[in-house]
């Protein structure tokens, strides 16, 4: 029988990907540097979400 | 109420994510920025992964986006100019970025296998002392790496912000 609270693993790697993808976007778009370095670190945690939830 | 507590604290992190790009001043960003860390923090929670919750909320949340609005205010930062872009680069942009999520979407739906859902509770083994068992047992010589890196580290800050004595 399904789980009724139970959460799919593709929407972790999914909101992984969208946060990544945001972390690109501010890497190229902005011109400030300390906000292309926040941006880094944005894909810096997706990356991380992700192995989290493969482990 | 896993799934709730998923939704929830996902939309808040997107919702900062795109804060982030879209803001003008870095001190939004850095606010911004300390949203996701924080709804991060939640969802390793969700995963089982207790002690990177703690060191996600101590570490980044706490000490990095200090160091951030440090530097911002020491910097004295202000707004960034708008940037122009042609209308058929944004058109184009945002295409291609849909086309991106969906395909990636696509992908990890279709050709990944079925897994079952997280449940809150399941997954055991995140806590500090399996961690610290792990580390100093199966792990010991990347952790010694990683020491050795962080050493290295701090000689080239030491190097780098020295002042120069004649």
């Amino acid at each position: 029988m399904l789980q009724p609270a139970s959460v799919p693993l593709s929407w972790y790697l999914i909101l992984s990907a969208i946060l990544f993808g945001l972390g690109i976007a501010g890497f190229l778009l902005r011109r400030n540097i300390i906000t292309v370095f926040m941006s880094i670190e944005l894909m810096l945690n997706a990356v991380n979400l992700s192995f989290i939830t493969f482990s | 109420m896993e799934l709730i507590l998923f939704l929830l604290f996902a939309v808040i992190a997107v919702a900062c994510g795109i804060n982030l790009v879209v803001q003008k001043h870095p001190i939004s960003s850095a606010l911004s920025l300390i949203g996701v860390m924080g709804s991060l923090a939640v969802l390793y929670l969700l995963l089982g992964a207790e002690f990177l919750a703690a060191a996600q909320l101590i570490v980044y949340a706490g000490a990095i986006m200090v160091l951030f609005v440090f530097v911002i205010m020491l910097l004295n930062a202000g707004t960034e100019p708008r940037a122009r872009y042609r209308s058929y680069a944004k058109v184009f942009g945002i295409g291609a970025l849909v086309a991106f999520l969906g395909l990636i979407a696509y992908i990890v739906q279709s050709f990944l296998p079925p897994t079952e859902g997280v449940q809150f509770g399941k997954f055991t083994g995140g806590g500090a002392d399996k961690i610290g068992i792990k580390l100093f047992t199966d792990y010991l010589l990347p952790f010694e790496i990683v020491s050795v890196l962080i050493l290295i580290a701090v000689f080239g800050a030491i190097v780098l912000a020295r002042k120069e004595i004649e």
